[in-house]
C-alpha cells in the first residue's frame, strides 16, 4: 500500500544518493569499525569494546537522526513534500515512510558494524542479544522520529549538518564513544537520559525496562513535536 | 451540481491578508478561470481550495466537503498541479510516474500519462535535465495519474514553448469535455480566453470581476483604431475617438457598425482611413480595466488623512 511505496521510495533514494552515503553510511561505519580496530591495538580489550558500544549512539544519532533530518529539510526545501501531499498520500504515510527507512538504515548498520569488529578487532557479539536487537530497534526509530521533529528548528536544508552536528558530539559523548570524557556528575546524569544513552545502557547490561521507558518518552515527545510544530514548506520570509 | 463553492473566504499570512472575503462558484465539468496579478491572492485561493492552507474565515467546499478537514477524501478525486513544486531530481521521468502511480489508488498506465502530458520522448530523462516547460509537463501528468474528477491548474502552461502550451490546451478541453471540472490560474489572457467558459478577476485579495467569459466580454467595449488623418480635427468624426500616439481609438460596444460607420464617413469624403484596425473586446482589455480601477480605488482609500 501507500505506506510501503514512500518507505520503498525513501530507501531507493537513500542508497541512490552518494553524497548521503558518505555522511550516512560510510562515515559511521568507518568510525564505528576503526576507532574500536585501533584501540584494540593499544588497549585492553574491555576499553575497545566500551567505545564500540558508545560507538552505536554515533550510529543512531547520524544514521537514523541525522539523514533524516537532512533528507527532510532538502525536500521541505525543495518543495518535495508539498508535491508528496498534492498525492493522495496522507502526512503520516510521508512522514512514516521516510522515518521507517532511516531506521532500517540504522539497524542494518548496527548489525553491520557488530559482526564486523567481531572480526577486526576480536569484540565479542553482544553478550545480551535480546537486549541487543530490542534497543537497536527501539533506538533506531526514536532517533528517526526525532530526527523528523529537528527539521522545526533548521531554518534551511544547507544548515541541516550544522544544526545536527552537536546532537551527534553530545549523544557519543554521553555513551563513551569518543573514549572516556571525565563529565561532571550532574552533567553525566543528564545525558544518561538521552534516547541513545538507554539505547547503548541497554546493550551492555541487558537491562530493558528502564531504557525502554526513556525511549519511549523521546517518542511520545518527538510525536508531540512533529503535531505541533513540523513544517511541510519553507519559510515564506 | 457545484463542484466548487467559496462564500466569504479571508486568509492572511503573517498579519498581511492576502484574501479579503471573495466568493464564487464552479459547477461541474466548467472550466473557471482565476485571473489577476501577482500578489492578488489566487494562489493563496487555489492551496486554500486544494487543503494546503487553512481558511481563516467562510466556508469552501470541494466536491462537497471540506478541503482542510476531508483532506484525504478530497485528494482521491482531485487532481493538483501546484505553480511551484519539487521532484526527485535523479529519478527518470518514467521513475517519477512509476513512484506516483504507488501513491495513488486507481492510476491510469504509465503510458497513457506519457502520451497525454507529451513525454513519451522523454521517458528515461532524469528529472534534472528537463526544460521548465518539460517539467510543467510532468506535473500535469502527475496531476492527471488519478484521474481525477476535479483538476486544480496553478500557472499550467508557464515556461512552455507554443506547441507545448497548445498540446497543454487540448488535453485541458478533452478532459473537460469528458466532464472534469477545471479551475485555472493563469498570466496568459488568451489561454483563460480560449479555455474558460467562467471567469473571476482578483486585484488586492478580491474579487473585482466575473461571470461568464463571453457575456463578460460582449459587456465590453471593443475597439477601431486606425491613423489619424492629417488635418482633420478629432471633433469632425462622427464618433467620439481618443488620440493615442498618433492613432484615432474608438471604443464601441458593436465595434463592426462603429467601423462601418467611420468607413462610410471616410468615403464620402475622399479619406482613407490607414492601418484600420477592429477588434472585439479581449480579457486583456476588461483586466487591465478592472485592475486600473481597483488600483485607483485602493490608493484613495489608503492616502494618509
Amino acid at each position: 500500500m501507500s505506506l510501503a511505496a514512500t518507505y520503498r521510495l525513501g530507501t531507493r533514494l537513500f542508497w541512490s544518493d552518494r553524497v548521503n552515503l558518505f555522511a550516512s553510511v560510510i562515515t559511521p561505519v568507518g568510525l564505528t569499525i576503526g576507532i574500536p580496530t585501533l584501540l584494540r591495538q593499544v588497549t585492553p580489550a574491555d576499553n575497545a569494546v566500551h567505545v564500540f558500544q558508545g560507538l552505536l549512539a554515533l550510529v543512531l544519532s547520524i544514521t537514523a537522526f541525522m539523514s533524516v533530518t537532512v533528507t527532510l529539510t532538502a525536500r521541505r526545501d525543495r518543495l518535495v513534500l508539498k508535491r508528496l501531499r498534492a498525492s493522495e498520500l496522507t502526512d503520516w504515510q510521508i512522514l512514516t515512510g521516510q522515518i521507517a527507512g532511516a531506521a532500517t538504515q540504522s539497524i542494518v548498520i548496527v548489525l553491520l558494524c557488530t559482526v564486523a569488529v567481531r572480526l577486526t578487532a576480536g569484540i565479542p557479539l553482544p553478550a545480551h542479544p535480546v537486549a541487543f536487537i530490542v534497543a537497536t530497534l527501539a533506538g533506531s526509530a526514536a532517533m528517526a522520529l526525532l530526527g523528523a521533529a529537528f527539521t522545526a528548528l533548521v531554518p534551511r536544508a544547507e544548515l541541516a549538518s550544522v544544526y545536527t552536528m552537536p546532537v551527534f558530539m553530545i549523544c557519543t559523548a554521553a555513551t563513551g564513544g569518543m573514549g572516556p570524557i571525565p563529565l561532571p556528575g550532574r552533567l553525566q546524569a543528564a545525558l544518561d537520559l538521552l534516547p541513545t544513552s538507554a539505547a547503548v545502557h541497554a546493550i551492555r547490561t541487558g537491562e530493558l525496562i528502564v531504557p525502554l521507558l526513556g525511549i519511549a518518552a523521546w517518542t511520545a515527545l518527538g510525536l508531540v513535536a512533529l503535531r505541533l510544530w513540523f513544517r511541510w514548506e519553507p519559510r515564506r520570509s | 451540481m457545484t463542484a466548487i463553492d467559496v462564500r466569504g473566504l479571508r486568509k492572511s499570512h503573517q498579519g498581511f491578508e492576502a484574501v479579503k472575503g471573495i466568493s464564487f462558484e464552479v459547477a461541474e465539468g466548467e472550466i473557471f478561470a482565476l485571473l489577476g496579478r501577482n500578489g492578488a491572492g489566487k494562489t493563496t485561493t487555489v492551496e486554500v481550495l486544494a487543503g494546503f492552507q487553512r481558511a481563516d474565515a467562510g466556508t469552501v467546499r470541494v466536491l462537497g466537503l471540506d478541503p482542510w478537514a476531508d483532506r484525504a477524501a478530497v485528494r482521491g478525486r482531485t487532481g493538483v498541479m501546484l505553480q511551484e513544486a519539487g521532484f526527485f531530481p535523479d529519478l527518470t521521468v518514467a521513475q517519477t510516474i512509476d513512484t506516483w502511480r504507488d501513491f495513488t489508488s486507481a492510476p491510469r498506465p504509465r503510458d497513457e500519462a506519457l502520451e497525454l502530458a507529451g513525454l513519451t520522448a522523454k521517458a528515461g530523462t532524469r528529472v534534472r535535465q528537463l526544460s521548465g516547460g518539460e517539467k510543467r509537463r510532468l506535473d500535469l501528468a502527475l496531476a492527471l495519474l488519478g484521474r481525477p474528477d476535479l483538476l486544480f491548474l496553478d500557472e499550467p502552461t508557464a515556461g512552455m514553448d507554443p506547441e507545448a502550451r497548445a498540446a497543454t490546451w487540448a488535453v485541458v478541453r478533452d478532459l473537460a469535455r469528458q466532464g472534469t471540472t477545471i479551475l485555472l490560474t493563469t498570466h496568459y489572457l488568451d489561454e483563460a480566453q480560449r479555455l474558460a467558459s467562467r471567469l473571476a478577476i482578483m486585484d488586492a485579495g478580491r474579487v473585482v470581476a466575473g461571470g461568464d467569459m463571453a457575456e463578460t466580454l460582449a459587456a465590453h467595449a471593443g475597439k477601431v483604431s486606425f491613423r489619424m488623418p492629417a488635418h482633420i480635427p478629432p471633433g469632425d468624426l462622427p464618433l467620439p475617438v481618443t488620440v493615442e500616439h498618433g492613432r484615432a481609438v474608438c471604443r464601441a460596444e458593436d465595434p463592426d457598425l462603429a467601423a462601418q460607420t467611420l468607413l462610410t464617413w471616410a468615403a464620402a469624403r475622399g479619406l482613407r482611413l490607414e492601418g484600420l484596425e477592429v477588434r472585439p473586446a479581449t480579457l486583456e482589455d476588461l483586466f487591465m480595466e478592472s485592475a486600473t480601477l481597483t488600483t485607483a480605488a485602493t490608493e484613495s482609500t489608503e492616502q494618509p488623512r
